[in-house]
């Protein structure tokens, strides 16, 4: 029942949507607002357990013995585990996302610890206290190792390696992959090019942050061999399918079910070691065992937004259409992580736009050093890669003494018909990109205030695309999936396994339902995620929710609609065409007044099977899946991976206190083209909530580490997320609108376009405050005023922080800078590689 | 966490009972808001607690027969910030009303916050930069002691295992002319990274400087200019970049403060 090819728009006749595009209040909020919600850690069941984590808390170190004996005689004590007991007994993962050959994660850590917080040994007990306590029993014996914190350190040829006993195919030493992109003819491009702008620049670590926590309950009956895993998770698949395999049992025999799950942000897109833990925990004693994780472990052992170093080129002719981009990228990816190397492909792939760049060289060096594990985190790579190329743009216009407003004008993509394929692959199939860049810059008054700027006040742009779902790298899926069943009450279920966490899936899903079915909005009932109930489905990430799952949603309320109509021509012996469905019944076109309740169609498909039409097949379910029309990444890194994108464009202005380098972003303005929007009140709340993390990775989040790799702000009171004072007056949000022609009913990703140009757009203003060039992450006040007082000692008019610090250490020109580290025998010459293939 | 007893002395005389009678690691327990957060992590694990939400007189606002304004103890920054002072004791209150955020300002309390004696708090400015005396309830009766006797120099305080902290004794409200604090902080709800109270004297008695937040304990500035200030909490130049950070810091609010302080 897979439907892949594209769909028309014009397959529906009835006029478009009573709800579909209404700010209809969320299904959801009722249980959030009254604290109704049951989310992991309120999961209570009979015999429940209680188990906890021993973690490192060294970063790098040899085990030379993990010795539990007294931790098992303490009191309430009833199993404990270490690396050493499953040795041989599970199976390594993380090769199936990472397209390596082998995994590389562990329950344990079994001969080398490679990450502070990585886990060592686990204890299950009555209580969380006496498992606790029991922690406290065991006995480690490490050997400390010198910690790579530095990705650039730790690709030196002398640097010791990481993770050891993994040969990796593309990869060497401690680069654990490596990326390329080639398109155009980059040196040509250099040689022609009226300006070209060269600057290092590197990117932050940012936790998740969800306030629900990680973690379990697994619960195994010993007599029907099941487990049920209960998890905090974006993807009920991704774990049941990674953990069958781990604990090498059938994948019928594991049940994932999710409680409400309090966000994610991308930080729980994938299988972690205490969901491998629980499960065997409970395994061993036929209980069931609570596994949640405390603030300091998500710090330290969920997974954190990759950060990069860029050696970043930009090309441009005399009129400022940009004509090339190359860069460098040494991507950090911490010591071990499921989808780190995916962020560099699509974030560098997707991060190209909105311009249609046309020549192009990208060397990626994808690096393990001795910190948390690096993931997906909202924008996936491309609010980092943006950082660097719009605050290039800026130093390209001001090169041109062109106005940045103008400069980015000038390159968005505005073609003359859709769909565009770019020089990258992309195929966009509409944007409004050029009229939100100038909606956003006027809405804060771009002109006005260039005319007459204000001391310590700065004005700055961003432009972005964010992909719509996408189909990665090392996975040839894009799918979602839907079931629907009319009840016999006239009621309607949808079972997904796409899990919301804030997307209000009940809500927007209800919607489309409602409208093809023209069941009342109150009576259709989302199921909670369930892998024995729900229909397979990859889950909730990506912003591929009312794009990719709506549009499965979409195509099984159709077939459902059409058995419904089906039964009803029989009965009332009419013509299904001359039949129509509104509030709650199919009735004669023409006449809505009268018609028979679906609650009566759908009695009769289960309780009075002879009135069906002959051949009927008795089932009021329905089931659809939509995998997108996308393509594979190129062996030359290009093609278009998102089945549609979101443009984004952003202005921000900007307050200095050239006292204390506080910065605050006084006004914000977003225009965005989000395609048909299902629900306003729910896209809007993921713009402010997209650009409130955007805000952060400006501002202040950052994972600081010590040389030896211990992490010294993993708590809430030390990690400076944004908090609501943080935040200005957002009401200058704007859809342009620009449905997508390729998802059927227009809609595309919300969920991660705010993130990705605030802090090129806060970054860019922050330089027309000041004059300084921020070119790491975050901005602090302590790193503001520093620079402003170096500089004014100086006496510059423009400076870069850090690159012009007194005690900056990295390379601070371009010749100076590394040659990127590619080995020569990388398979085949890609350079030539359409000769080789 | 780890298991405690959980004790609920009615008087303060009781209270420093208990301390003896549970030993060193009883613990005293106010508002909760840092002892909790320790207990959670078990960086602090207390045998016991001795809780001061029942004794009464532990808690309130009034002022003595001298003009000295008393703050009990137990007095939450919620409270303290509604009292209704007079002259520069307004200032105490405005204090109280600007730090953490609400539900730390419900629960939690002055005296506690003088015993954790985090070096970031802005009441240990406060009673420093106003010279306020801390009287200290022990087994043998009540002392009362100036901030630097209070404050142990290289942080934390010098109380007793079985002392408790009873009242703090503002200055009367003629002491000063005018007292203006300021802080800077990077979020709205985090502890200062720098904090500044100047107190002027009636008469010639000068202006007082007092720099918070820099040093384990805050620190009274003979100097009497930003710049010079600075240099002398944090010396002139050089250490790591908080430090230099900080030193900034101090200037630009030393100079905020003086302005205030002398502009009316
Ligand atoms: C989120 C957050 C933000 C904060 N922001 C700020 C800020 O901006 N500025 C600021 O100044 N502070 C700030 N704080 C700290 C706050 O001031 C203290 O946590 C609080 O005042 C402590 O008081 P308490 O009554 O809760 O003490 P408790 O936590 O109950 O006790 C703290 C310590 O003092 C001891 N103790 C308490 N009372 C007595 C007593 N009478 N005699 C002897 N020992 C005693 C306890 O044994 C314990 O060791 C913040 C705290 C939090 C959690």
């Amino acid at each position: 029942m897979t439907q892949t090819p594209h769909r028309p728009a014009e397959h529906t006749t009835r006029p478009r949507g009573r709800l579909v595009g209404q700010s209809v209040p969320r299904k959801e909020d009722l249980a959030l607002l009254t604290g109704t919600a049951r989310f992991i850690d309120d999961i209570k069941l009979p015999g429940m357990v209680y188990a906890k984590i021993l973690r490192s808390e060294v970063a790098h170190a040899r085990i030379r013995s993990v010795e539990v004996a007294a931790a098992r005689k303490m009191p309430g004590v009833l199993d404990v585990l270490c690396g050493a007991d499953l040795v041989g007994k599970v199976k390594p993962w993380g090769d199936m996302m990472q397209d390596l050959l082998v995994g590389d994660h562990t329950p344990f850590a079994v001969d080398k610890v490679l990450y502070e917080g990585q886990e060592l040994a686990a204890v299950a007990a009555q209580t969380k206290y006496q498992a606790l306590d029991a922690l406290e029993a065991i006995e480690l014996d490490l050997e400390e190792l010198p910690a790579y914190v530095d990705p650039e350190e730790a690709i030196k040829p002398d640097a010791a390696l990481i993770q050891e006993g993994i040969t990796y195919e593309f990869g060497d030493g401690n680069i654990f992959d490596r990326y390329k992109l080639r398109v155009g003819d980059i040196e040509a491009a250099e040689a022609e090019a009226a300006a070209v702008v060269r600057q290092r620049f590197s990117t932050n670590r940012q936790a998740g942050a969800a306030l629900d926590p990680h973690g379990c309950v697994a619960s195994f009956d010993s007599f029907t061999r099941e487990l049920t895993v209960y998890s905090s998770t974006q993807s009920i698949y991704m774990v049941r399918d990674v953990l069958a395999d781990v604990l090498q049992i059938p994948r019928n025999k594991v049940r994932v079910i999710v409680p409400e799950v309090g966000a994610g942000f991308g930080s729980k897109a994938q299988i972690f070691p205490y969901e491998v833990i629980a499960s065997i925990f409970s395994m061993r004693l036929g209980r069931p065992v609570h596994l949640v994780l405390g603030r300091k472990e998500i710090f330290q052992s969920g997974t954190a937004r990759n950060s990069q170093i860029r050696y970043a080129e930009l090309m441009c002719d005399r009129d400022g259409h940009i004509t090339g981009y190359r860069d460098y990228t040494v991507h950090n990816c911490g010591a071990m992580s499921v989808w780190g190397n995916q962020v560099l492909h699509i974030g560098t792939n997707v991060g190209m736009l909105p311009y249609a760049i046309p020549n192009i060289r990208v060397d990626g060096n994808i690096v393990h050093t001795n910190t948390a594990p690096g993931g997906a985190l909202r924008g996936f790579g491309i609010p980092q890669f943006i950082w660097v190329k719009e605050q290039l743009v800026d130093m390209a216009a001001a090169e041109l003494g062109l106005d940045p407003l103008e400069m980015r004008a000038r390159n968005v993509i505005r073609p003359e018909s859709f769909p565009f394929r770019t020089p990258m692959g992309q195929v966009i199939d509409s944007t409004t990109v050029y009229d939100c860049l100038h909606k956003s810059a006027a809405a804060i008054g771009w002109t006005e205030t260039k005319a007459n700027p204000v001391p310590y006040e700065g004005l700055g742009l961003a432009v972005s695309m964010k992909y719509t779902s996408c189909r990665h790298p090392s996975f040839d899926t894009d799918l979602s999936a839907v079931r629907l069943r009319l009840e016999t009450d006239g009621t309607v279920t949808i079972y997904s396994s796409d899990v919301t966490h804030g997307q209000a899936h009940a809500t927007m899903l209800a919607q489309i339902v409602a409208d093809g079915l023209g069941v009342g909005f109150e009576k259709i009932t989302l199921a909670r995620p369930d892998s024995v109930t729900s229909p397979f489905g990859l889950g909730t990430y990506a912003s591929r929710g009312a794009a990719v799952l709506g549009t499965a949603c979409r195509l099984a309320t159709e077939r459902l609609r059409e058995k419904v109509l089906a039964i009803a021509a029989h009965v009332l012996e009419a013509n299904a065409d001359d039949l129509d469905i509104g509030d709650d019944r199919v009735f004669v076109k023409g006449l809505p007044d009268s018609g028979l309740y679906l609650e009566i169609l759908a009695s009769l498909a289960a309780y009075r099977t002879h009135q069906l039409p002959p051949g009927f097949e008795p089932t009021m379910e329905a089931i659809a899946t939509y995998d997108t029309p996308t393509e594979r990444e190129g062996p030359d890194g290009t093609g278009n991976l998102s089945v549609t994108y979101s443009a984004a464009a952003h202005a921000a202005r900007v307050r200095v206190d050239p006292g204390t380098g506080l910065i605050r972003v006084v006004d914000y303005a977003m225009a965005h083209d989000t395609g048909v929007v299902i629900n306003p009140l729910v896209v809007e709340g993921q713009h402010q909530g997209g650009f409130l993390m955007g805000l952060g990775m400006v501002l202040g989040e950052d994972y600081v580490y010590d040389d030896e790799g211990h992490l010294t702000n993993a708590s809430f009171k030390d990690y400076l997320a944004p908090t609501s004072t943080d935040v200005p007056e957002l009401t200058k949000i704007y859809e342009l609108p620009a449905p997508s022609l390729t998802i059927p009913g227009g809609q595309k990703g919300a969920g991660e376009s705010g993130t990705g140009p605030v802090p090129a757009a806060v970054g860019n203003a922050v330089f027309d405050a000041t004059g300084v060039r921020f070119t790491s992450l975050p901005i602090t006040p302590q790193q503001m005023l520093l620079a402003l007082r170096e500089k004014d000692r100086r006496g510059l008019a423009t400076f870069r922080y850090p690159d012009d610090m007194p005690g900056f250490t990295g390379p601070r020109e371009p010749q100076d800078w590394p040659e990127p580290l590619l080995p020569d025998d990388m398979g085949f010459d890609w350079d030539n590689f359409e000769d080789e293939l | 966490m780890k298991a405690f007893t959980y004790l609920t002395p009615g008087s303060a005389e009781e209270a420093v009972g208990l301390l003896g009678q549970h030993g060193p690691q009883a613990q005293v327990i106010a508002g909760g808001q840092s002892l909790l957060l320790a207990m959670k992590t078990r960086t602090a694990r207390p045998s016991a607690l001795v809780s001061l939400a029942g004794v009464d007189d532990l808690a309130g606002v009034r002022l003595a027969a001298s003009g000295e304004l008393v703050v009990g103890a137990t007095t939450t920054y919620a409270a303290l910030s509604r009292a209704p002072l007079t002259g520069w004791h307004t200032e105490i209150a405005a204090v109280a009303g600007n730090l953490a955020d609400r539900p730390v300002r419900t629960m939690g309390t002055i005296g506690g916050a003088l015993c954790d004696a985090g070096p970031r708090y802005d009441m240990l400015t406060l009673v420093t930069g106003t010279g306020a005396r801390l009287e200290v309830l022990g087994p043998s009766g009540v002392r009362t002691l100036s901030p630097g006797e209070f404050f142990a120099p290289g942080g934390g305080t010098t109380l007793a295992a079985d002392e408790i902290l009873a009242a703090i004794r503002f200055p009367a409200a003629d002491a000063f002319t005018r007292v203006v604090f300021a802080k800077f902080r990077q979020r709205t709800f985090d502890a200062a990274l720098a904090s500044v109270l100047c107190a002027a004297r009636p008469g010639n008695g000068g202006v007082q400087i007092t720099v918070g937040a820099v040093r384990p304990v805050p620190v009274v500035a003979t100097a009497a200019d930003p710049e010079a200030v600075a240099a002398e909490v944090l010396d002139a130049a050089g250490g790591p970049p908080l430090v230099q950070y900080q030193r900034e810091l101090v200037r630009t609010l030393t100079a905020q403060t003086l302005s205030t302080v002398n502009g009316s």
